[in-house]
C-alpha cells in the first residue's frame, strides 16, 4: 500500500526498486478484548521521515513497539533490509539498529544520564567505569544541538530532556533507525527547529525516522511521507508533497475532521473573583524559588492561560494552588477563603478539578480500573463507595469523551497514552464545578479530541460559570481558549493580556526573553 | 582511658568485620531489586558450615571460610533467579529460604560437634590477639572493602546495571540490561559477602557451635543494612555501632542494670532512629530503597502459554513508566 518514494524526493533517495528499511507484512496483535493492529502492510525506505498518524488508541504506539520488540505481533512478518526478521526484545531491535525514544522515556531516573547510556552500551565491558562514556555523550549530543550534564542524575531533567538523552543514546548506539512516539512534543519552538533540522541531516545521511505525532503541520514539515492509522488498520500512506493537512484529517478522522477549528473559543464572561494569589513564593524541586512573587486572579467565567516555556515555574505555581506544594510566602484565596494552609482534599470537595502535568504518574493510577480511578475523588464518593453511581458516571464518560477501552472495568495502564488522558480529562471536567486548575489539559490527546475538550472546558466556563487556570506549552491552545492570557517567565508574570488584546509574536518574545 | 577505649575498640574488631560484611552483602543484594528476607537463614546456615568444614578440616580456615561463601552464594542465585524469573512473591521466597537453612544449619552442624566432642582438643576457629595489630589491618580492610564496594556500585557499568535492575527492572531491560544475570551477579557476590560474614562470626567471635548459633544475627546485619540506607561508607559506622552494642550488651546491661529483654531490643531501636533521622535529612533521596524492591518482575513472553500469559498479564510497564517532574 505504501507510495514509493520519488528519486527527487530526498538526498540519499532510491530508485522506486529499492528494498524497503523496514517492511511489515500482515502484522496483527491483539490484546484482551481489542484488536490493536489487523493486517498491517507497510513499506518505509532508507533516508526518509516516515509520519505515523492517527486519532488517540489508532494503534501507532502498538505498531513501534512491535519494532521494538516489546510486543511480538500475534501474525505477520517483519522484514529489515528484504530479510524476515524476529525481534523479540529491545536488545534485538538495538542490533538491527532500531532504536525508539517512547511517549514516556524509557530511562531510569535515579541513575546518571551516563549510566543510562551506558547500560546499553555493548563495548564498554561490565567491569568498565561509566564516566569512559562521557567524551562520547557530549560529542553526540552536539551534533543533535543539545547540552547534556552527563553526570546529572535523570529525575532533574525535564520530560523533553530526558527525551533528548534517548535520543542520544539511540545515536551512540548506532541507530538507523529513529523510532519516536510523541517525542519533543512539548520542546520550546527555538530547541525544537534545531531538532527536527537533526532529524532532516540524519535521514539525508540515510538514517530513517519514524515519527508519531498529534501536531499535523509539524509533521508535514518534517516528513516525507505519511501513514494514517485507523482502529488497527492502514487508512493510506501518502507522499507530504501530493498531500494537504485536511486531506490529512480525513484520513485520520473521517466526518469529525470538520469540526477541526483553531479559531478562538467563544469569550467567557467574567465575573466576581473566584481564586485570588497574592505575592506567592514557591520553591522548586532542587529549592530554588520557582515562583518568584507572583499574584493573580482568576474569575468566575473566565478562562486564564499561563503561557511559559516549560520550567519557568508554571508547574510549581499550579500545584501551590492546588496545595501540593509547600507556600513559603503570599497568600492563596479561593471563594474568600484563605486556602494557603488549607488542603487538597479541601479543595476537591469545594468542586476544584484537577488535571496535572505527568498524567499517568500523578493524574490516575495505572494499576486501578476506570472505575477505581473514578472513585477514588472525594467528589465522586465519601468514605462507602456507591459503585453503581460509579459505574453509571464511569459509562457516561466513557461514552461522551470516546475512550476506547472495553469496559469501565480495564486497568487505565491497558489503554493508550491518549486514552489514559481522556480518563483524567472526564472526570476532572467532571469534578469541576466551580474551578478547573490544569496543565496542559491536552497533551497526548489527538487533534480531533484535543479540541473537544477545549469546547467543553469553554462550555462549562461559559453556562457553569466556573473558573480555569490553565498553564500550556501550547500556544495554539492558550489562544484557542484563554480569555486572560498571561505570561510567566523564571517564575515571574511578564505580561498580562486581555485574549482578544494579545499578539502571538508579543507573548513568544516574552516567553524566551 | 586512652588505653581501654583502644582495647574496647580492638576487641569489637571480629564482630564489626562479620556485621559489615554480612550488612555490605545484603545491600548489593537488595540494590538489585531482591528483597532479602533469606538473610538471617543464610547467616546461619554459613556459620554452621563455617564450623562444620573447621571441624572436618581440622581449623583449615581457608576452606572454611571459602566453602561457607559458596554455599551462601548458591542460595543467593537460587533467591535471584526464583523472584527474577517467576512471577512469585520475594517475601514468601526469602522467608522459605529462611527456614531451609535454619534447617540445614542443624543437620550440616550437629554430625560435626559430635565429631568435634570425639577429638580431643579440636578447637576451630582463630582469636584476633589485641594486643597485635591484626585488628588494625581488619579495620583497614573494612575501609578499604568499602571504597572498592562504593566504587563498584557507584561508577561502574556493573553498579549501574545492578541499582538499575532495583529502581525499574522493565525499563533496565530496554535499556539493555540482562536483568536476570545482573541479578544472579548480585545475589551471589551478596550473599558471598553474608557467608563470609558468618563465617567470620563463627570462627573469629563464637568459636562453638550449638543448634541456633548465630540466629537473629543476620536480622541484625539486615538492621545495620536498612540503617545505613544500603550505602557502603554509611554502613561502616552502622555497622561500628551495632557491633559494639552486641559485643559490649552485657556489660552495658550490668552497668546500668537494665533488663535483658529491653537490652535485646536496643540495636533494633537504634536502627528505626537511624532511618527517621536520615528520613528527615536530605539523605533521604540518596538513600531511598530501591523504587522496585520486593515488586514481583515478569516479562511478557511470546513462549509462554496463551493461558499462562492472560493470568499474568503484566505490561511493559515501561509505556507508562513515570516521568519525575520536570
Ligand atoms: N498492553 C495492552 N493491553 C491491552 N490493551 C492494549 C495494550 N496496549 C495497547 N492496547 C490497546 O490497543 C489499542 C491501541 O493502542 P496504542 O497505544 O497503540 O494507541 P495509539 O495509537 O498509540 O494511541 P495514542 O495516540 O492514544 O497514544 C488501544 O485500544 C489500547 O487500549
Ligand atoms: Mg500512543
Amino acid at each position: 500500500m505504501a507510495t514509493q518514494p520519488e528519486s527527487s524526493n530526498t538526498f540519499f533517495s532510491s530508485p522506486s526498486k529499492e528494498t524497503p528499511i523496514i517492511k511489515l507484512e500482515g502484522i496483527t496483535k491483539s490484546f484482551p478484548g481489542v484488536k490493536a493492529l489487523d493486517n498491517i502492510n507497510l513499506e518505509i525506505y532508507r533516508g526518509t521521515v516516515h509520519a505515523l498518524l492517527g486519532e488517540n488508541g489508532a494503534g501507532k504506539s502498538t505498531l513501534v513497539k512491535i519494532l521494538y520488540g516489546i510486543y511480538t505481533p500475534d501474525k505477520g512478518q517483519i522484514y529489515i533490509d528484504g530479510k524476515p526478521v524476529r525481534i523479540a526484545s529491545p536488545m534485538d531491535a538495538i542490533k538491527l539498529g532500531i532504536v525508539m525514544v517512547s511517549q514516556s522515556p524509557v530511562i531510569i531516573d535515579r541513575l546518571t544520564v551516563e549510566e543510562n547510556i551506558v547500560l546499553g552500551l555493548e563495548k564498554f565491558n561490565m567491569f568498565a567505569p561509566t564516566r569512559r562514556v562521557r567524551s562520547k555523550i557530549i560529542e553526540v549530543s552536539k551534533t543533535v544541538g543539545v547540552k547534556i550534564d552527563t553526570t546529572t542524575e535523570v529525575w532533574k531533567l525535564s520530560y523533553t530532556q530526558k527525551q533528548l538523552v534517548e535520543i542520544v543514546r539511540g545515536l551512540l548506539l548506532g541507530a538507523r533507525v529513529l523510532l519516536l512516539d510523541e517525542a519533543i512534543t512539548y520542546l520550546p519552538l527555538e530547541e525544537k527547529s534545531r531538532f527536527y533540522k537533526f532529524i532532516r541531516q540524519f535521514a539525508n545521511e540515510g538514517g530513517t525516522v519514524i515519527i508519531i505525532t498529534h501536531k499535523i503541520p509539524e509533521a508535514m514539515d518534517v516528513a516525507d511521507y505519511i501513514t494514517v492509522l485507523r482502529r488497527g488498520k492502514v487508512v493510506g500512506t501518502v507522499p507530504v508533497k501530493n498531500t494537504s493537512i485536511e486531506e490529512i484529517r480525513k484520513m485520520m478522522f473521517g466526518e469529525k475532521s470538520s469540526e477541526i477549528t483553531y479559531e478562538r473559543l467563544p469569550p467567557g464572561n467574567p465575573g466576581e473573583v473566584l481564586l485570588q494569589i497574592e505575592d506567592l513564593w514557591v520553591k522548586g524541586d532542587f529549592g530554588d524559588y520557582a515562583v518568584r512573587g507572583t499574584s493573580l486572579k482568576v474569575r468566575k467565567g473566565e478562562v486564564v492561560g499561563i503561557a511559559g516555556v516549560a520550567g519557568n515555574g508554571q508547574k510549581e505555581l499550579i500545584q501551590a494552588v492546588m496545595r501540593l506544594r509547600h507556600v513559603d510566602k503570599g497568600k492563596i484565596i479561593f471563594e474568600n477563603v484563605d486556602i494557603t494552609h488549607k488542603t487538597t482534599h479541601f479543595l476537591r470537595l469545594n468542586g476544584v478539578g484537577y488535571i496535572p502535568d505527568l498524567p499517568a504518574k500523578y493524574g490516575v493510577s495505572i494499576e486501578n480500573t476506570i472505575l477505581e480511578n473514578i472513585a477514588i475523588v472525594p467528589t465522586f464518593s465519601s468514605e462507602i463507595i456507591n459503585w453503581k453511581r460509579i459505574r453509571a458516571l464511569a459509562l457516561k464518560m466513557i461514552k461522551e469523551y470516546e475512550v476506547k477501552t472495553p469496559g469501565p472495568e480495564t486497568p487505565v495502564k491497558f489503554l493508550s497514552g491518549g486514552n489514559i488522558m481522556k480518563v483524567l480529562v472526564a472526570r476532572e471536567l467532571t469534578a469541576a464545578t466551580k474551578m478547573l486548575v490544569a496543565y496542559n489539559p491536552t497533551r497526548a490527546l489527538d487533534e480531533a479530541t484535543a479540541i473537544k475538550v477545549r469546547k467543553i472546558i469553554k462550555s462549562k466556563v461559559i453556562n457553569e460559570n466556573i473558573a480555569a487556570l490553565i498553564a500550556s506549552e501550547d500556544l495554539d491552545e492558550i489562544f484557542q481558549l484563554s480569555d486572560t492570557i498571561v505570561v510567566m517567565n523564571s517564575g515571574k508574570i511578564v505580561g498580562v493580556f486581555p485574549a482578544e488584546k494579545a499578539k502571538r509574536e508579543e507573548v513568544e518574545h516574552l516567553m524566551v526573553m | 582511658m586512652l588505653e581501654a577505649i583502644i582495647g574496647l575498640i580492638a576487641g569489637m574488631s571480629s564482630v564489626f568485620l562479620a556485621y559489615y560484611l554480612a550488612a555490605l552483602g545484603h545491600a548489593i543484594v537488595e540494590k538489585s531489586g531482591v528483597l532479602n528476607l533469606a538473610i538471617d537463614g543464610v547467616f546461619v546456615l554459613s556459620v554452621a558450615v563455617a564450623y562444620a568444614q573447621a571441624v572436618y578440616t581440622r581449623n583449615n580456615l581457608l576452606i572454611s571460610i571459602l566453602t561457607a561463601m559458596i554455599v551462601a552464594a548458591i542460595f543467593g542465585m537460587l533467591l535471584a533467579f526464583f523472584v527474577t524469573k517467576f512471577p512469585i512473591s520475594h517475601g514468601a521466597t526469602g522467608l522459605s529460604m529462611m527456614f531451609l537453612g535454619y534447617g540445614l544449619a542443624s543437620l550440616v552442624g550437629l554430625p560435626a560437634r559430635n565429631i568435634q566432642g570425639s577429638i580431643e582438643g579440636l578447637e576451630v576457629g582463630y582469636t584476633i590477639d589485641v594486643h597485635s595489630p591484626v585488628w588494625v589491618i581488619v579495620y583497614i580492610a573494612i575501609i578499604l572493602i568499602g571504597l572498592g564496594a562504593l566504587f563498584l556500585i557507584n561508577k561502574t557499568k556493573i553498579g549501574a546495571a545492578i541499582r538499575a535492575a532495583g529502581e525499574d527492572p522493565a525499563a533496565a531491560e530496554a535499556l539493555g540490561v540482562n536483568v536476570l544475570m545482573v541479578r544472579l551477579f548480585a545475589g551471589a557476590l551478596g550473599f558471598a559477602l553474608i557467608g563470609l560474614g558468618g563465617a567470620i562470626f563463627e570462627l573469629s567471635y563464637v568459636q562453638v557451635w550449638s543448634e541456633g548459633t548465630g540466629i537473629g544475627h543476620g536480622w541484625l546485619a539486615f538492621a545495620v543494612s536498612l540503617s545505613a540506607g544500603r550505602n557502603p561508607i554509611l554502613l561502616i559506622l552502622s555497622s561500628s555501632v551495632f557491633a559494639g552494642l552486641v559485643k559490649y550488651m552485657t556489660a552495658i546491661q550490668a552497668m546500668y542494670n537494665i533488663p535483658q529483654d529491653l537490652a535485646k531490643m536496643l540495636p533494633f531501636v537504634a536502627a528505626i532512629l537511624a532511618m527517621v533521622i536520615f528520613m528527615a535529612t536530605p539523605l533521604r533521596r540518596r538513600l531511598a530503597p530501591p523504587k522496585s524492591l520486593g515488586k514481583i518482575y515478569f516479562r511478557e513472553e511470546k513462549e509462554r502459554s496463551e493461558k499462562y500469559k492472560k493470568n499474568c498479564f503484566v505490561l511493559d510497564s515501561s509505556f507508562f513508566s513515570e516521568v519525575d517532574l520536570s
